[in-house]
C-alpha cells in the first residue's frame, strides 16, 4: 500500500503532470473539493452518432461524459436535466446530523459541458417518439437523437393520507436529496428530549439498499447525544434488514440500543398528518417527526412512454447493452431500470459506462463486449465518526443473460471504524469526480 | 425470383449497415474492465485516492492477487475476487499503457 507522501515523491521524479486541482483532490479528505484534472478531453475516434441523455444524475451524468470521451468529437451528446446542478443523494443522510449542509452537495453540469462538449439543456421531457426518434420537451423543443438514454431516476408512490402537497411537507421522505433533505433535519433539530422520530422503509426494490438503516444509526446517534431519552421507530416492510446484516444488526442491537426499535414486516395502510399518526399492521404510531419512504417506481417519463414493462414500475433491459426490451434504440440505466443489480448511485456509474461503451459499438458496427462487469461500493455512516461497507463485484452470466455478484467479491466490512468513515469521504470525492468532473 | 430475393437481400443490408468498423478507434481491451476502478482512482485511473495510470502492469496484478488473498478483506480486496486472472493481466495493461 503505498503512503499518500511516498506516492507524492514518487509522482514528482515521475514527472506526472498533475495540476493543481489534481494534487488538491489527493489531499483533501474531507470530500469538499470537486474538481479535477482533465482527464478524457474528446479526440477524433470517427464514430459518429446522435445520443440524447434524459436525466443528470449518476447514471446520466456519466454516460453524457463517457460518450464523449471514448466516443470522441462525432458523438454527439445532448443532457435533458431539469434542474440547475444535481443534489447528491450519497451522503445526504450526513445533513440529518448536521455534519454536512445540502449546498456543499450540489453538482454543476460545467465541466461535462465545458470539458467535453456535452450540450447540457435544462428542460423537462414530455414524450418520446420511438418511431421519429426524437424527444420532445415541455418548451417544445424537439430533439432528434439516434440512440436515446433515458437515466430518471425514481420517483415515489403516494401513501394513503399523503395526497395533498400540504401532507407531503409534514411527512417527507427526503429520498430524493434536497430541500426534503433539511427541511428533516429541523425536525429533528426541532424534536424535544424524550421524543419519537419514526421512520419506514418501503418493500424491495428501492434506491440504495442500505440507506434507510443508515439514516436510522444517523438519526439515533445524534438524538442519544442531543435529544437524550429519544427513540427511533423503524418501520420495516421487509422480513428483514435488507443490506449488510451483520453490521446493521449490530448498530441497532448494541451501539444504539434502546434508542433504535425495528420491526420487519409492517405494511403502511394509511398516515394522519395532522395527528403525526401512521396506520400499520402493527397498531397507530405517532411521533414527533414522521418521515415515511414510500414505495418506489421508475421516474415518470418511463411509464408515460409505454416503457414500464417491468411491473408497470420499471424498464427490462439487455445488460449487455442496457438497451429496453420493449424498445430498440433506447437504453434505461440507473434506479430506472430494472436488473438483478441494486439500485445505488455507485453502481449506476458503471452500468452508464457499459452502456456507454454498448452504444458506440452498436455505433461502429461492433460487436457488444460479451463479459462486462459492473461493480457496487458504499459506505453507511454507524455513528458520527464511524462507518461500514459493503460492496459486490458482478460478472455477466450468459446462461441467465443477468449481472450475478461473484460470491468471493460479495460482502460488508467486517465491523465499523473510523478508517472506514475516513475512507467514505474520500471515495465520495473520488467518486462524484469521475461523474461530474 | 431467386436474383430479386439476393438484390432486396443487399439493399436491406446496405440500408442497415452503421459506419464502417474500419474506418473508426476500436475500444481498447481491458478499458471498460479498468473502469470499473475509476469511481475510486479516477476516470483513466488518474486521482482519486490512488493514480493507477502508468502504473507498471505486472506490480498491478501482483497487487491485486495478494488483495485477493486478504482477510479480513477491505473493500478493495473484495473488489479484487472478482476478477479472473485473464482480467487482472487486462486490466493491468491497460493502466500500464495510460500517461
Amino acid at each position: 500500500m503505498v503512503k499518500r507522501r511516498d506516492f507524492i515523491k514518487m509522482a514528482g521524479a515521475a514527472g506526472l503532470g498533475l495540476s493543481a486541482a489534481g494534487w488538491s483532490m489527493l489531499a483533501a479528505a474531507d470530500g469538499s473539493s470537486t474538481s479535477t484534472t482533465a482527464v478524457g478531453v474528446p479526440t477524433n475516434t470517427g464514430i459518429k452518432g446522435r445520443v440524447v441523455v434524459i436525466g443528470g444524475g449518476m447514471a446520466g451524468a456519466t454516460v453524457a461524459k463517457y460518450l464523449r470521451i471514448w466516443g470522441g468529437t462525432g458523438v454527439d451528446v445532448t443532457l435533458i436535466e431539469r434542474d440547475s446542478a444535481y443534489a447528491s443523494n450519497i451522503m445526504s443522510n450526513l445533513v440529518l446530523n448536521g455534519s454536512r449542509t445540502m449546498s456543499s452537495l450540489q453538482y454543476s453540469y460545467s465541466a461535462l459541458a465545458s470539458r467535453y462538449g456535452v450540450k447540457v439543456v435544462k428542460g423537462d421531457v414530455l414524450t418520446i417518439d420511438p418511431v421519429g426518434r426524437a424527444v420532445t420537451l415541455a418548451s417544445g423543443a424537439r430533439l432528434a437523437y439516434d440512440r436515446l438514454v433515458v437515466a430518471p431516476g425514481v420517483d415515489f408512490d403516494v401513501l394513503p393520507g399523503l395526497e395533498s402537497a400540504e401532507a407531503q411537507a409534514k411527512v417527507p421522505h427526503a429520498w430524493k436529496a434536497g430541500p426534503q433533505t433539511t427541511a428533516l433535519r429541523n425536525m429533528i433539530t426541532a424534536m424535544p428530549s424524550g421524543g419519537v422520530f419514526v421512520m419506514s422503509i418501503p418493500g424491495k426494490p428501492y434506491r440504495c439498499p442500505p440507506g434507510p438503516y443508515e439514516r436510522a444509526c444517523v438519526v439515533a446517534d445524534w438524538l442519544k447525544r442531543n435529544r437524550p431519552g429519544s427513540k427511533v421507530i423503524v418501520l420495516d416492510a421487509n422480513p428483514g434488514i435488507t443490506a449488510e446484516v451483520h453490521s446493521f444488526t449490530d448498530a441497532f442491537n448494541v451501539v444504539h440500543a434502546g434508542v433504535i426499535e425495528y420491526q420487519p414486516n409492517v405494511t403502511i395502510n394509511s398516515v394522519d398528518a395532522t395527528t403525526m399518526t401512521v396506520n400499520t399492521s402493527i397498531g397507530n404510531i405517532r411521533g414527533n417527526v414522521l418521515n415515511l419512504i414510500p414505495p418506489h417506481r421508475a421516474g415518470k417519463v418511463i411509464a408515460a412512454n409505454g416503457l414500464a414493462d417491468s411491473g408497470g414500475k420499471w424498464t427490462s433491459v439487455d445488460v449487455l447493452s442496457y438497451e429496453a426490451r420493449v424498445a430498440p434504440g433506447i437504453h434505461v440505466i440507473g434506479d430506472a431500470s430494472a436488473t438483478t443489480q441494486p439500485k445505488a448511485g455507485h453502481i449506476a456509474n458503471q452500468e452508464a459506462k457499459v452502456c456507454a461503451d454498448a452504444i458506440l459499438r452498436l455505433f461502429s458496427g461492433r460487436a457488444l463486449d460479451p463479459s462486462p462487469h459492473t461493480n457496487s461500493a458504499c459506505y453507511s455512516p454507524i455513528t458520527a465518526d464511524t462507518a461500514s461497507w459493503l460492496t459486490a463485484n458482478f460478472a455477466y452470466d450468459p446462461v441467465t443473460k443477468t449481472m450475478q455478484p461473484v460470491a468471493p467479491s460479495s460482502g460488508e466490512a467486517a465491523a465499523r471504524s473510523s478508517e472506514n468513515f475516513k475512507e467514505m469521504n474520500k471515495w465520495f470525492t473520488a467518486l462524484m469526480g469521475d461523474s461530474f468532473a | 425470383m431467386n436474383q430479386s430475393r439476393i438484390i432486396r437481400g443487399l439493399v436491406l443490408a446496405l440500408a442497415a449497415a452503421p459506419a464502417f468498423a474500419q474506418t473508426t478507434t476500436a475500444p481498447p481491451p481491458g478499458r471498460l474492465l479498468a473502469s470499473n476502478c475509476f469511481q475510486c482512482h479516477g476516470t483513466n485511473g488518474r486521482g482519486g485516492v490512488e493514480t493507477l495510470a502508468g502504473k507498471s502492469a505486472s506490480e498491478i496484478v501482483k497487487e491485486l492477487k495478494e488483495m485477493q488473498g486478504k482477510t479480513p478483506p477491505k473493500m478493495m480486496d473484495m473488489h479484487a475476487r472478482g476478477f479472473t486472472d485473464a482480467e487482472l493481466q487486462l486490466i493491468g495493461n491497460y493502466f500500464a499503457a495510460q500517461r
